[in-house]
């Protein structure tokens, strides 16, 4: 790096001056140019590079730039519309500080861990690279090398990176960071259907009568939905949104009944909407006897903190959290029965007219009822227990599977589905919903991917918290990041990520388009390609999967994540890193490096370049001589055809805005599970739940239980923390942008008046947020956007400068292993 | 006069200065007990910083917070970057409310009112519902104007962006003779 | 016995006091006790007029009291505040006396639970917004005018749309401030049908 970063500022000072003043570089146009050649544009769609909504673009390329994008009026998602974020997408590749070439840490000309940041060239960051991770495979094995993925990455990459690590380094420890977001809805749904995803998409948002938010900051995280949302409502008087959360923000704005509980009391809230279903015979006796069973779930199941803690000492469950045993309906009727309107009120402190009305819309049989959430039940230290008792509302009353009627677990990421989840880029996945536990799921991988038996390891790898854990204790050693910024993200980052990642036994490798902090912390940094400079699918909430095109070339020497992966896969043989009993039973894979195993397998390989569009440049295939990503993702839709995963064919993709599998003869499925709808429904059956071998979904019994950390004396508020509307994630992509970040320039910390005056603070003054595990400086805000009760603050985290999850704690849903970010015991104190 | 009326009259009087006295301005709140500080952790000595945002502080350290950012409401309108893109709010919106109740944007800038307020008017654009059909007022699509336009404060930008817009590119070109 | 004595003693006393206490001190006295009756009077009123007995009822604490925090009124630059009754008590004695007697209604309404929720608050907000809005167009916004002095405001030290809308409209008294400040303490009500600005 030969630039400080006040060197990049100065050299663009003139842009930085111009885009905050709003005026053009060049204002002294003469007259208007109006010949074709110059003024014409090159449209083409894509994606957008956010959330989970999934809105479609296009993008407008001149000169080998992209000057514009607009909401595309063609895709059914979005219609035309986008928010803040997605309008300026034209602008997130463009910050002046790019990483533009592999950067390595030396001393004296030397990788050293202790080094200053040093340009090298692809071939010496590989060497590097394959130097540490050898050493640490011939040391201890493949249970010390990992790798932390993205919701973020394209369907082919998780895809390769999935490849590599299960069947090429024979490692588990792949995990996205997925795993901070959807894993709890994961295994909500596992648990209760036998089968990953929504059954039901977007277009219940204009069926249905009633909508309830939990725990989900729609207007802000899912803004295009929730103007569907808002067009209904207020197309249409009669229907109701109902809002729960910790604090009141943006989404209350149309709440017909605005709830804040205490934390964790939403499973209170849970329980006694089914309670009062059950108790004013509101059960749909025909669809529950027909297509549900009950059981009762394990509950001594701890909070996933390390084994030493002493929440986890005595968790007797906590090895085997997802148990349960089968009970009946009538068990079920008394488990819940303590869980009455008035113990609801008093635990979640809700006013009891507005939770009895809450519930009386889910057991009123004429109305229609969606269900949202996201973070809130996700990010929760029973979150999978929150997903399983939201579908258990819906399945009493049967109001699943048709037209707004939708238990609807909305996705952060643009491809926490379409990549993480169906691909199954998790420690314990395999694509298609597979688990690398199940001697069958593996062996159909290993036959699909053309890898001998036994290729693939049975034990789960380390999940995304375990990695930082096992980073600290120096048990993971050649670690690999793209596309996410987890010393951001990840919590307890002080005592965990960060030693973790400077332990002096690890090597760090992060791929990402700019400096971030988790760059910062590494050993190597890959320069990557981002969004439409490299060919790209995305699967959204609803299960659409997206294409894209290379439409500009990325900066300098950044390549995407897929080249980065397929390059690195040359420089490893079977020899090297399979074992010798494997080689002696499967002798023809001798010899071979990872990528002609993995990658010129004659599947992947099978596609010659000139099948890519014209127009269209592909820097990945023309650096290996094939179709790339089309060889993988045909390779990969054999995992799901046939088995309710069904993906349509790659070229179908480029052409339509996207389809929603399962697609089947063409067609694609709106809601599943429904006979008439779903294709896999046998005729003649209304609903059949094909993810269980009974074909019938599960309602659990669970209960509440108060989360790992509450509120004393000495650290006296509730943090939660959570995103805004202007910035993605970490803000490394949207802080770039000029406008977004005036808009936003600073994460504050939002409390309520009085607790600020208490401590002696007004708005505008510098606090520290401190807990058990680190702390944080920030500015106090009394009157944001949101606004939290007393005894709770809400910081956002895009924000590098003030690191909340240096704060947060890192406890999880002992079942999914996903952090609860919207939970710990702080101060807040005057600095 | 009676010795009992004097006093009386003392007793009054003393009473009334009592009273006046307790509602005087209440005491300040009580001093929030001190609290220490943990013990901060040795620096890392991560060099240069390389991520802008933290502004050269050490991955460890906690720099201390940028002054809470001023809206500019100078109600001066600013270029676009392309003509798609929603235009950035000229000025504050301190306590604007918009929910299902009201829409205090739509006071000024609905193309009704735009002429009593002079607010530049919601494009024709908004009164389309999603089918592309024309309404008598805003679609409610479009309701919350807060997802696309936002205010601009006086931060100032920690990285620059290089994006170049079409204009730019059109005009920095020579000007045109035939393209090969 | 003696009571009754004793009563039917304090009865003709009090009867026909010149009997028993000079002229000069019945009207001394009188006039002292009359004061301190008054004093007595006015600091019971003067205390129901201030923001902590205001939000001594949950009612307005958690509801409007609340809302108001988040806004101008409350906190602003200069830190000059508005207090409930600087808006929605008549300064002047008479009207002053006339709204305490009203507030009969609202010790009512504390009794009977009236609005003892934040879901019949919500409900009935939209009646007593239209009350105070109804309150303040009869009186010129009144209230209002008790702090902000169109003729000392400093419209080049407004925003530009503030200014040049005050000037046109404030300055031929087309509007009052009510007709487009209503949402200025607390969030409003559903808005339908009611013109504003």
């Amino acid at each position: 790096m030969t630039h400080t970063r006040r060197e990049f500022i100065r050299n663009s000072a003139a842009a930085t001056a111009a885009a905050v003043a709003g005026i053009p570089l060049f204002a002294g146009a003469s007259n208007i140019i109006t010949d074709r050649s110059e003024t014409a544009l090159k449209w083409s769609k894509a994606p957008c590079r956010f959330c989970g909504t999934g809105c479609g673009i296009n993008v407008a390329v001149k000169d080998g730039r992209v000057v514009a994008t607009h909401g595309d009026i063609h895709n059914e998602v979005n219609r035309g519309l986008n928010c803040v974020k997605g309008y300026f997408l034209s602008k997130i590749m463009y910050g002046a500080d790019r990483l533009t070439q592999p950067l390595l840490r030396k001393t004296n000309g030397q990788y050293d861990k202790r080094g200053e940041f040093t340009p090298v060239s692809w071939d010496e960051a590989f060497d590097v690279m394959t130097a540490q991770f050898k050493r640490v495979l011939k040391d201890k094995g493949p249970t010390a090398i990992g790798m932390f993925g993205s919701g973020q990455w394209t369907v082919w990459e998780g895809y390769a990176a999935n490849k590599l690590f299960k069947a090429g380094f024979r490692s588990n420890n792949i995990d996205p960071n997925a795993r901070h977001c959807m894993a709890s809805a994961v295994m909500g749904f596992m648990r209760t259907f036998g089968m990953d995803e929504p059954m039901g998409c977007y277009d219940d948002l204009e069926a249905a009568d009633v909508f309830v938010l939990w725990g989900s900051n729609m207007a802000e995280m899912h803004p295009i939905l929730w103007t569907r949302l808002t067009d209904r409502k207020l197309s249409n008087p009669g229907v109701k949104v109902a809002v729960l959360s910790t604090f009141e923000h943006r989404s209350f704005e149309l709440a017909d009944i605005p709830i804040v509980f205490t934390p964790q009391t939403d499973l209170v809230i849970l329980n006694f909407i089914a309670n009062h279903i059950i108790q004013s015979g509101a059960v749909n006796r025909k669809f529950v006897d027909a297509h549900t069973t009950f059981k009762l779930g394990v509950t001594d199941i701890g909070y996933g903190l390390r084994p030493d803690n002493p929440l986890e000492v005595n968790a007797k469950d906590a090895a085997n959290p997802n148990q349960g045993s089968p009970i009946d309906f009538d068990q079920f009727a008394a488990f819940v029965r303590p869980y009455t309107l008035d113990y609801a009120a008093k635990m979640s402190g809700a006013d009891k007219g507005w939770l009895q009305k809450l519930a009386e819309l889910y057991a009123n049989p004429k109305l229609k009822v969606t269900s949202f959430w996201t973070m809130g039940f996700n990010q929760h230290t029973r979150g999978v227990w929150a997903n399983n008792m939201v579908y258990n509302i819906h399945l009493l009353t049967g109001k699943i599977s048709t037209p707004g009627n939708s238990p609807f677990s909305l996705t952060g990421q643009p491809s926490a589905c379409g990549t993480a989840r169906e691909v199954g880029t998790f420690s314990h996945r395999l694509p298609a919903d597979m688990v690398v536990t199940n001697p069958a799921h593996r062996a159909r991988a290993e036959q699909i991917w053309k890898v001998p038996s036994g290729t693939i390891v049975e034990k789960p790898g380390l999940h995304a918290v375990a990695q930082n854990r096992a980073l600290k204790d120096g048990k993971l050693n050649a670690y690999w990041i793209q596309v996410t910024n987890n010393i951001q993200a990840a919590a307890n980052s002080d005592q965990e990520a960060i030693p973790g990642y400077r332990n002096p036994d690890n090597f760090i490798v992060v791929s990402d388009a700019y400096p971030t902090v988790t760059a910062m912390a590494a050993d190597l940094i890959l320069p990557t390609a981002m969004w439409v400079e490299k060919e790209g699918a995305y699967g959204n909430a609803e299960r659409r999967t997206q294409f894209w095109h290379e439409l500009v070339k990325a900066p300098g020497e950044s390549k995407s994540d897929l080249w980065q992966l397929m390059e690195f896969s040359k420089r490893f043989t079977t020899d090297e890193v399979w074992p010798a009993e494997l080689l002696a039973a499967n002798s023809g894979y001798r010899g071979k490096t990872l990528y002609e195993v993995l990658f010129k397998n004659g599947k992947v390989d099978r596609f010659p370049v000139s099948q890519i569009e014209a127009g269209y440049d592909n820097h990945e295939s023309s650096a290996f001589g094939f179709y790339v990503q089309k060889g993988l993702f045909e390779e990969y839709a054999e995992f799901g055809r046939g088995h309710a995963h069904d993906l349509a064919d790659f070229d179908t993709y480029h052409q339509t805005r996207g389809l929603r599998w399962p697609v089947v003869d063409g067609k694609e499925t709106r809601w599943r599970y429904h006979g008439g709808t779903d294709p896999y429904v046998k005729a003649g059956k209304e609903f059949d739940f094909y993810g269980n071998p009974d074909g019938k979904a599960v309602i659990w019994a669970l209960p509440y239980q108060p989360p790992a950390e509450v509120p004393d004396d000495e650290y006296d508020m509730w943090l939660s923390t959570g995103r805004v509307l202007e910035h993605w994630h970490s803000g490394s992509m949207t802080m770039r942008v000029p406008e977004l970040y005036s808009a936003v320039p600073q994460a504050v910390i939002f409390m309520h008046p009085d607790d600020a005056r208490a401590r002696e603070l007004r708005r505008g003054q510098e606090a520290r947020v401190v807990s058990r595990r680190g702390e944080v400086r920030a500015r106090v805000e009394t009157r944001g956007r949101n606004r939290p009760p007393r005894g709770l603050i809400f910081v956002p985290w895009f924000d590098a400068s003030i690191l909340i999850n240096k704060v947060t704690l890192d406890a999880t849903d002992p079942i999914s292993k996903q952090t609860d970010y919207k939970k710990c015991a702080v101060k807040v104190v005057k600095v | 006069m009676k010795p009992i009326t004097v006093v009386a009259f003392i007793a009054v009087l003393v009473v009334g200065v009592l009273l006046g006295r307790s509602c005087s301005p209440q005491q300040p709140a009580a001093q929030v007990a001190s609290v220490g500080s943990i013990a901060p952790p040795p620096r890392l000595q991560l060099k240069p910083s390389l991520d802008a945002m933290r502004r050269d502080a050490d991955l460890l350290a906690e720099p201390v917070a940028l002054p809470l950012a001023r809206v500019q409401n100078t109600d001066v309108r600013r270029a676009r970057n392309y003509p798609m893109q929603p235009p950035t709010i000229p000025h504050a919106i301190d306590g604007y409310q918009v929910d299902q109740n009201a829409n205090r944007c739509m006071l000024c800038h609905s193309q009704s009112n735009a002429a009593r307020f002079q607010a530049p008017p919601v494009s024709v654009t908004h009164y389309m519902d999603r089918d592309g059909q024309i309404l008598a007022e805003i679609s409610p699509r479009r309701y919350f104007c807060e997802q696309c336009h936002v205010v601009q404060t006086d931060a100032v930008p920690l990285v620059a962006n290089t994006f170049v817009g079409a204009d730019d590119i059109l005009t920095s070109t020579p000007a045109s003779g035939k393209k090969e | 016995m003696r009571l009754l004595e004793k009563l039917r003693s304090a009865w003709r006393t009090l009867n026909a006091p010149s009997r028993h206490f000079s002229l000069i001190f019945l009207t001394l006295g009188g006039f002292i006790a009359g004061l301190i009756f008054w004093g007595a009077f006015n600091t019971v009123l003067e205390a129901t007029n201030t923001e902590v007995f205001c939000t001594s009822c949950h009612e307005m604490e958690d509801n409007v009291f609340a809302e108001l925090k988040r806004t101008i009124h409350y906190s602003n630059r200069s830190g000059v505040r508005a207090t409930c009754p600087d808006c929605h008590v008549p300064h002047q004695w008479t009207n002053k006396i006339a709204r305490k007697m009203e507030a009969s209604k609202e010790v009512w309404g504390k009794v009977f639970g009236t609005i003892n929720t934040r879901e019949k608050f919500l409900d009935k907000r939209r009646d007593m917004a239209e009350h105070e809005w109804a309150r303040l167009k009869a009186n010129d916004s009144l209230e209002c005018r008790n702090c902000h002095n169109y003729n000392a405001m400093d419209i080049t030290r407004q925003s530009p749309r503030a200014a040049v809308i005050h000037e046109r409209n404030l300055l031929n008294g087309n509007k009052t401030c009510i007709d487009c400040h209503k949402g200025i303490a607390y969030q409003l009500p559903d808005m339908a049908g009611v013109p504003q600005g």
